[in-house]
Formats: structure tokens, C-alpha cells, sequence
């Protein structure tokens, strides 16, 4: 295991410098997500021209929440980018086969790639927007708020990035992988709002099933100091039974995609 | 034991028979129909520590299959393999550090960063300690010309740079194995020559088993003791290279420079005395059966249309001998 991570942080070492290469491209993405992401917000600003909450959440709320949201996905962008497209980059190309050939677990050399700084900027636009609006909210920050949400940043981007890997196997079957994770990560979206708005169905979908709901809901709950239960406790075990699940999930889906031959 | 044993193996691929057209598409996800392709077709073999094994066959014969299997990237339909005592498809990471592999022109290697860099992401990744790691790279560095290589990134490169230190990368951690697929394919002659005597010379220092499959015969001539010759997913041939000669190998070239030939000898001679593959006015080329036929009958044969001033005798290459095998003209039992 620690072996393994020790490989990981070589690998994405190496990415590192990769990266250092192409700043150009890293600039631009950056600017183009940081974009994105206004429009996002304009959005939401025009839905509260009309009304002055959504669920008895203000505006602040869920400016608050969608920030929160913004981090776990800047976290899973940086840490899980390179799971996106399996089929198309590694096993179309048979660069698949090389990373099978080494002496550690293929997903270490798989997320390993992950080369996008672009998130890097959205990571720090989303806890400024955070802070900021536990400040208008009268929230006190103090070192252990700002440590929770570091954390249950991380935490959150874990969980979304667990999601993503579990489906990025569709890669064994398929070069379009890509657009089978593109969906799976879209339900994101749902945990963008107060889970209050949802009928039963959607909100065991995105608490149990795929727990988006605890990488944007409960931390903003937990932020706002309305959380139940001790929220720290409950997404570390949420994250490492996720995880024993999601590296079952892909390697079956290795050994599927090993006794075909692609 | 043996380091490799093989036993009973036998890889089927399911090839889905796709339909055209909306409906056919729906039927082939509601009943998918498949075809079988056995590629490899229960073949048994074993392979001692420290040989030097050539695994011939033509195109599509199963050769790649094999080596897949033997590596534990495809898991076999049937059958047994282990390698030093490891199941490969099973243990992959235990068997991974154990061994070393090259397909074809695919890379091992960190695309955009220079080659020294990869050296050192394999270093960590096998746990290499200092010494050994520095004292191959300076070895490989050596023979195989390195040197101003290691600081290049790879994609600027050319293929026989890219190989060079491609098989560098792959003997870097002193594995027990290693399997070549197609290494010298698209080189030219001078890298296929450098690669051959760096295969040689560490097969001869380490005693590190090696299996190669190449479509250059050559190859095999120059490093390889043994064969193995697989054809349509069968083993036809597993021995020595040279008892493979003498066993196959059953004609003899003979050219001849002549001088005031008499008759058209082609014209002349029947197929049953031998087989006369080039004819102009001052020399003749001659295929026989050294079975049935000396070099002085057909010295004598030959003498009776001509003078002869010179000749020179040729024994068939692997190349000629596989060619016949491949056309049904040696029966094999
Ligand atoms: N992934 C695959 N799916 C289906 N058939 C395959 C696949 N790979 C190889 N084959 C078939 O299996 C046979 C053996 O192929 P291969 O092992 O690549 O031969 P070689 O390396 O000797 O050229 C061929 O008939 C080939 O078409
Ligand atoms: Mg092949």
C-alpha cells in the first residue's frame, strides 16, 4: 500500500513536469473554466430575481452550497481527470497493455496521469466563495471550520471520483467511455440543490447509491452548524467502503477485458 | 522444473457477429451470436532458465496470443501456464516484477518526458537500489549507444532510437524473463544488428530467459538456440535450430560459373533430377535434394552442357526451409 503511493506521487511527479510543458493550454483552460463557472453563477442569480428562497434557502445558501460543490469537483478534476477516457486514450492505442505490465496495481499508473492544474483556479474561486458566504451569513470562521472544509473538500472529491473510476470500465468495453462517465458525473448536478426538493427516489439515488448528496449538501449543512451526527466520521467511512467497492467494481471489469482480448 | 511451463493451452477469441441496420443491432444486444477464432490450439512446452528461444510462425499463427498469455495480459480459455512457479494471469503483480516485455513499436516509455526519466520512474517502480540501476544503465548505455539519447523526450525520437531504449527499459530491472514481440520490426539493419548482439550479450551474462517472436529470420539465424515454430495455432516444430536445419533443411544450392555451354540445360533436365532455379550463359543456379542426389551427381550432370570454372555451395536458410513448410511441401508428422 504504501508502496503504492509512494509509485502514485512518482507518477504524478512525472505529470508534473509534463505539465510544466504545455502552461500555455493550462492557462487557457484555467480562464475558460473560471468562465464557465460565472455563467453558472449568473444563472442561479437570475432564478432569484423571482423568488427569495428555494426550500427556505436564501440565495447566500446556495451560493454556499454550490460552492461547496465546486470544490469536491475541483478535487475529483485534479485527482481523477485521467479516468475520463480509458477507451479512447489507453486501450484503442494498446498503451493499456504497457501499463498492465507493471509491478503495480494499473489504476496507480492510471491515476497517476492526471495532469489538469486547470482546476487549480476553481479550487481556490470555490473557497473564497465559500468563506465569503459564511461570513455574510454570520457564520464565525474559525481554524477548525476552515480545516473541515479542506477536508470534507477532499473527502467530497473522493467520493465523485470513486464514482467516476467505477464507470470509467466501461473503457473495456467501449472506446466512447468517455461519454458513459460524462453522464454517470452529470447527476452531480442534483446535489447542487437542497436535496429537500427531491421526491424520495431522487434522494436515495444521490445519498446511497451515488453519494453526491455527501460531497455538497451535508458539508454545507455541517458548514452552516445544522449537521446531525459527526459528518468527519461518516464521509471517511463513506469514502473507504466506496473505494473497496469501486477497485472490486474495476477489477472485474480488468478480468472481463482480459479474457476477451480487445 | 522448468522456469516456463506450458501445458494444454488453448486461447478461443469470441468475435460478435455484428448485423447491419437498426433491427440487427437490437437483435445482436437482445442474442448476441459470436464467432470462434481459436488462435492458439492446445500447445505444451517448457523452457529452461538462461535459453534463448525463437517463436516463429506466420502472420496470425498465434504467436502474440501466446506471449499475451505468458505475460498475463489475456487470461487463456484452457490450460496451464506457469512462469517460475507463478500463475501469470493470476499473480500479475508478482509476476510483472519478475519480468520484462516489448510489443511491437508500442512504448513503455513517458511519452514527453526525456528518456533518463522514465529510466527513473522503472527504478522506483521495481525498487531498484542505486547500484543496480547505475551499473545497468551505464552497461546499456554502452552497448546499446545511448548516450546522447537520455536527455531527448521521447516522441522526438526516432524508431530505432525509440527501440534502443525501449529494450533498455526492459532489461533495466534485471528481470528473469523476458518476452519480445516483433522488436526489430520497421529497423534498419544497423539498430537490428544492435539490438541482436545486446540480447545476446545479456541472455550470455545474466542467463535472463528470453522468448522472441520476429518476422526477420535473421534475428532467429544470429541469436536464437532453439525454436519454436507454431502454425494455425499448432506447435509443428520445438527444438534445436540447427537439428531444425538438418531435418528440413534437405536441399542444397549449388551455383556454378560456366563457360561454353552447349545446350539450354532447363530445357534438358527433368524435374525428378533437380530443380534449376537461375540460367544464363555463364553460370547456373541449382536446388537439390541432398537426400536423394551428391554434390558430384550433379557436378557430373551439369559437366555434360558445359565447362564448369567455379561453383559454390549453399545450405538452405530458415527462410527458404520455412517457406517450403508453408507451402505443404515438407510433410510433417
Ligand atoms: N483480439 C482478438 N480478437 C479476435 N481475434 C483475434 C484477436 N487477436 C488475434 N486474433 C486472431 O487470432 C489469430 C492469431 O493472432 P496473433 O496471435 O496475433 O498471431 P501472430 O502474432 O502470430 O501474427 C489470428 O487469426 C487473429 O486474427
Ligand atoms: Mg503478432
Amino acid at each position: 500500500m504504501i508502496r503504492n503511493i509512494k509509485i502514485y506521487f512518482s507518477f504524478l511527479g512525472a505529470s508534473l513536469k509534463r505539465m510544466i510543458e504545455y502552461r500555455v493550454d493550462c492557462i487557457i483552460g484555467m480562464i475558460s473554466q473560471i468562465a464557465f463557472q460565472v455563467i453558472e453563477l449568473i444563472f442561479i442569480w437570475i432564478v432569484f430575481q423571482n423568488t427569495d428562497n428555494i426550500a427556505g434557502w436564501t440565495f447566500e445558501h446556495l451560493l454556499l452550497l454550490y460552492g461547496v460543490t465546486m470544490l469536491s469537483l475541483a478535487v475529483t478534476d485534479v485527482l481523477f481527470d485521467s479516468t475520463y477516457s480509458i477507451g479512447y486514450r489507453l486501450i484503442r492505442k494498446g498503451k493499456f497493455d504497457t501499463i498492465l505490465l507493471r509491478p503495480v496495481h494499473p489504476l496507480i499508473s492510471i491515476l497517476g496521469e492526471s495532469d489538469t492544474t486547470t482546476s487549480l483556479g476553481y479550487m481556490v474561486l470555490s473557497i473564497i466563495l465559500i468563506i465569503s458566504m459564511l461570513i455574510k451569513l454570520q457564520i464565525t470562521i474559525t481554524a477548525l471550520l476552515v480545516f473541515k472544509i479542506l477536508y470534507l473538500g477532499i473527502l467530497g472529491g473522493l467520493i465523485i471520483g470513486g464514482i467516476q473510476t467505477a464507470f470509467s470500465i466501461a473503457g473495456f468495453w467501449t472506446y466512447k467511455s468517455n461519454e458513459v462517465v460524462w453522464s454517470v458525473f452529470q447527476l452531480h448536478k442534483l446535489a447542487e440543490y437542497p436535496i429537500e426538493i427531491y421526491n424520495k427516489f431522487i434522494k436515495v439515488l444521490i445519498t446511497l447509491i451515488f453519494p453526491f448528496a455527501f460531497a455538497a449538501y451535508y458539508p454545507t449543512l455541517e458548514y452552516l452548524q445544522l449537521g446531525k451526527g459527526n459528518l468527519i466520521f461518516i464521509m471517511s467511512l463513506i469514502v473507504i467502503v466506496e473505494w473497496i467497492i469501486v477497485i472490486k467494481i474495476w477489477d472485474w471489469g480488468l478480468n472481463k477485458y482480459r479474457s476477451t482480448g480487445n | 522444473m522448468a522456469l516456463i511451463e506450458v501445458k494444454d493451452l488453448v486461447k478461443k477469441y469470441k468475435i460478435s457477429q455484428k448485423k447491419h441496420g437498426v433491427v440487427g443491432y437490437i437483435k445482436h444486444l437482445i442474442h448476441p451470436k459470436y464467432k470462434e477464432v481459436t488462435a492458439v490450439n492446445n500447445i505444451s512446452f517448457n523452457i529452461e532458465e538462461g535459453e534463448l528461444v525463437g517463436y516463429i510462425g506466420e502472420n496470425g499463427a498465434g504467436k502474440s496470443t501466446t506471449i499475451k498469455m505468458l505475460t498475463g495480459l489475456l487470461t487463456p480459455t484452457s490450460g496451464k501456464i506457469e512462469v517460475n512457479g507463478i500463475v501469470p494471469n493470476e499473480k500479475r503483480i508478482q509476476n510483472n516484477k519478475q519480468i520484462g516485455a516489448v510489443f511491437g513499436q508500442k512504448t513503455q516509455l513517458w511519452w514527453d518526458l526525456p528518456v533518463i526519466e522514465s529510466f527513473k520512474l522503472i527504478k522506483k517502480m521495481y525498487d531498484l537500489s542505486d547500484k543496480e540501476y547505475e551499473e545497468n544503465l551505464e552497461k546499456f548505455t554502452k552497448i546499446l549507444d545511448l548516450k546522447d539519447l537520455l536527455d531527448k523526450q521521447v516522441k522526438n525520437l526516432s524508431l530505432g532510437q525509440k527501440m534502443r531504449c525501449e529494450i533498455a527499459a526492459t532489461f533495466l530491472h534485471n528481470p528473469k524473463v523476458v518476452y519480445l514481440d516483433e522488436p526489430t520490426i520497421g529497423l534498419d539493419i544497423l539498430v537490428k544488428e544492435n539490438i541482436r548482439k545486446f540480447i545476446k550479450d545479456i541472455n550470455k551474462e545474466q542467463k535472463t530467459t528470453i522468448i522472441l517472436t520476429t518476422h526477420d529470420l535473421k534475428d532467429i539465424e544470429e541469436v536464437c538456440d532453439r525454436i519454436i515454430l507454431i502454425d494455425k495455432g499448432n506447435i509443428i516444430y520445438d527444438g534445436e535450430k540447427e537439428n531444425f536445419k538438418n531435418e528440413y533443411g534437405k536441399h542444397i544450392i549449388a551455383e556454378f560459373i560456366i563457360e561454353n555451354k552447349s545446350k539450354n540445360i532447363t530445357l534438358e533436365t527433368s524435374e525428378e533430377e533437380f530443380e534449376v532455379i537461375e540460367e544464363s550463359e555463364n553460370s547456373i543456379k541449382i536446388k537439390f535434394n541432398h537426400d536423394k542426389l551428391t554434390v558430384m551427381d550433379v557436378v557430373k550432370s551439369v559437366s555434360n552442357y558445359c565447362e564448369i570454372l567455379d561453383m559454390h555451395i549453399q545450405e538452405e536458410g530458415l527462410e527458404e526451409i520455412l517457406k517450403e513448410i508453408y507451402r505443404g511441401e515438407i510433410i510433417n508428422d
